[in-house]
């Protein structure tokens, strides 16, 4: 799987994510957008219910991965910082 | 109409297998798990050997789940294991295989079905406790300490999954005559029973009651509770 196809369904997450959310308050689906950091869209269980829907979305594709992460609640170094960052992680998690 | 669908530890045999008979008699999928073969024949059960408190196994096991179904209803950590030991005499392997068996298997199986919880309509968590905690038993330190982190992992869960609508509730059975037990003395589980406000041994029965009550649609609003048989309170 390569880097655009993760973050297609990220991006597929982040859908998700906005079907939950008032119109007012939508996430913008880009690479750039920044998820769990100061100036992140989603608050700590904000980014727990979406991290369970990218791991779904993944096995949807007959992809395992695991999100479970030591930083995973700190704003600087979580990987879940942006699209950017938690693509990246995504993409060392199934090179390993 | 949806299919109702139930994942439940320890299914081979006492309270576990009891349980997924009951629930497949009500018209639901059940899939049960234990380190031992399965021992339900009914076409709607589906059985796995496994340690539930094998990280490894467990991811495994909820990897080829994921293949069969989109959505769980309801998960019943039920497997478990108790040890009666003076605490000075308990050895570390006892005290790391009940911590391993009932909080790693509890916390393993609740944080890998929540994707799938996630997807019910009305999602449930029912663990296993026991009435060793509220009455701090002596002779069950290391059991009944296991259980007090079951339930606070309930009551974490609860608060934290409430707003995806999963619910989280724990059960604490009194004296009910199954294999967990067997190695209890009859004077003391006599003793214990006498110590209930109601002085009967409980049955299976008593427990699947608690259970189909968590589960009702009715019990919406119930979450974080930890509902100890016989009357024995906190």
């Amino acid at each position: 799987m390569n880097t655009t196809q993760i973050q297609e369904i990220i991006f597929s997450a982040l859908t998700m994510t906005n079907h939950t959310r008032e119109d007012n308050n939508q996430i913008p689906i880009a690479p750039i957008t920044e998820l769990y950091s100061k100036n992140g869209y989603l608050d700590s269980m904000g980014l727990v219910a979406f991290l369970i829907d990218v791991e779904e979305l993944f096995l949807d594709e007959d992809i395992k991965i695991s999100l479970s992460d030591d930083r995973a609640m700190s704003q600087t170094k979580s990987p879940f910082r942006s699209v950017e960052t938690l693509t990246q992680y995504i993409v060392e998690l199934l090179q390993e | 109409m949806t299919e109702k669908h139930m994942l439940i530890t320890g299914a081979s045999k006492g309270l576990g297998k009891d349980i997924a008979e009951y629930f497949l008699q009500q018209g639901w999928m059940v899939y049960g798990c234990a380190r031992s073969a399965g021992t339900i024949d009914n076409p709607n059960y589906h059985h796995y050997q496994l340690d539930v408190s094998s990280a490894e196994q467990v991811s495994e096991y909820f990897y080829s789940l994921r293949k069969k179904i989109k959505h769980l209803d309801a998960l019943i950590n039920n497997a478990g294991v108790a040890s009666m030991n003076a605490f000075a005499l308990t050895p570390p392997e006892t005290f790391r295989k009940l911590f391993g068996i009932n909080v790693e298997g509890t916390y393993l199986f609740c944080q890998k079905a929540l994707g799938l919880l996630k997807r019910s309509a009305a999602p449930n968590i029912i663990n296993m406790t026991t009435v060793a905690v509220p009455l701090k038993l002596e002779g069950e330190s290391i059991y009944a300490a296991s259980k007090s982190a079951v339930e606070t992992l309930t009551q974490i869960i609860a608060k934290e999954y409430g707003n995806l609508g999963i619910r989280c509730n724990a059960i604490g059975p009194s004296p009910i005559a199954t294999s967990l037990i067997s190695g209890v003395p009859g004077h003391k589980i006599d003793k214990l029973v006498q110590s209930q406000s109601i002085k009967k041994m409980a049955t299976p029965a008593d427990v699947i009651n608690l259970v189909e009550f968590f589960l009702r649609p009715e019990s919406r609003m119930i979450t974080g509770q930890i509902i100890y048989l016989g009357g024995i309170a906190r």
